[in-house]
């Protein structure tokens, strides 16, 4: 948090657990503007391959899998860098990160996909689906923070894993 | 014209789930990601209801795309979802990922699964 200068409360962890929102960077009409945007092309996106991908109702949902492995990916690597190397950039994690992978992705969907197919008695397909979207969508996110340079635990050197609850813009990773 | 209203649909959808990722901050001090399994499972439930609801209604295939694929699809969210989960596990706190894990898959399923049984009889 760049604002935070040494007013004393930076013993240890600067700017551990602030979440009253009284100075988001996220928030004002360009960064608004930047979520909706990010929004409106993440959703264009998903819906354009979910209509380029045939996925029959008793099949494999390849389509929202695929969106939402290469979203937590992109997730990843996006607010790592942001976290990392531009932490004071205001617009890039609302398009990107809020807008863009929280429009792209869902879980909505993956939900009533993976019911419908348990309703039908489809559990086998149900049941791959769900677990390949867990490996595949966590392992996905993993290599995305790894590939942007983050490390997996603060022990080691270098950067660590971004730590979501205690950096400015917090909020905005969605 | 559908891209257009879906666009508009997603746009709202990314807001709204800003909006209550900002409102659940301000209620709780927590490391753990409740506001994303709200967004989640509340968005699941919505969504379950407006399939059943197609299913038994013959509700136009256009609303159904538009508030489902485009509203509650953009409100929902699944890369937050695994970024939460594989940071919490890179921090050393396995249990709450796998907490986070397991509570959305029960709430969410469930939630959607209630949706669908709702939609269907209404």
């Amino acid at each position: 948090m760049p604002e935070s200068t040494g007013t004393g409360e930076q013993s240890g962890n600067s700017g551990q657990h602030d979440p009253i929102p009284t100075r988001y960077p996220h928030h004002g009409p360009g960064p608004m503007a930047a979520i909706a945007g990010g929004g409106a092309l993440g959703t264009l996106a998903r819906y354009v391959i979910e209509r380029a991908v045939v996925v029959s109702p008793t099949g494999l949902p390849w389509a929202t899998l695929s969106v939402n492995v290469l979203g937590s990916f992109l997730l990843g690597v996006v607010v790592t860098l942001v976290v990392e190397r531009w932490p004071t950039d205001r617009y890039l994690r609302p398009l990107v990160a809020v807008g863009f992978c929280g429009g792209f992705t869902t879980f909505s969907t993956l939900a009533v996909e993976i019911d419908r197919r348990i309703q039908h008695g489809h559990i086998g397909v149900a049941a791959a689906y769900l677990g390949l979207s867990l490996v595949a969508g966590l392992g996905a996110a993993l290599a995305g923070i790894t590939l942007a340079g983050g490390r997996l635990h603060p022990s080691l050197t270098g950067a660590s894993i971004p730590d979501p609850d205690l950096l400015a813009g917090d909020e905005g990773r969605l | 014209m559908t891209a257009v209203l879906l666009m508009v649909a997603g746009s709202i959808g990314a807001l709204l789930r800003y909006e209550v990722e900002l409102a659940v901050r301000r209620h709780t001090v927590s490391d753990f990601p409740r506001g994303t399994l709200i967004i989640n499972v509340s968005g699941s439930f919505a969504l379950g209801v407006l399939v059943g609801l197609a299913a038994h209604h013959g509700i136009p295939t256009t609303v159904v795309v538009i508030a489902g694929t485009g509203l509650l699809g953009a409100y929902t969210t699944f890369s937050t979802f695994s970024f939460d989960t594989v940071s919490q596990a890179g921090r050393g706190q396995w249990r709450a990922a796998a907490v986070n894990v397991g509570g959305s898959l029960v709430l969410g399923l469930g939630a959607a699964a209630f949706g669908l049984v709702i939609g269907q009889a209404l």
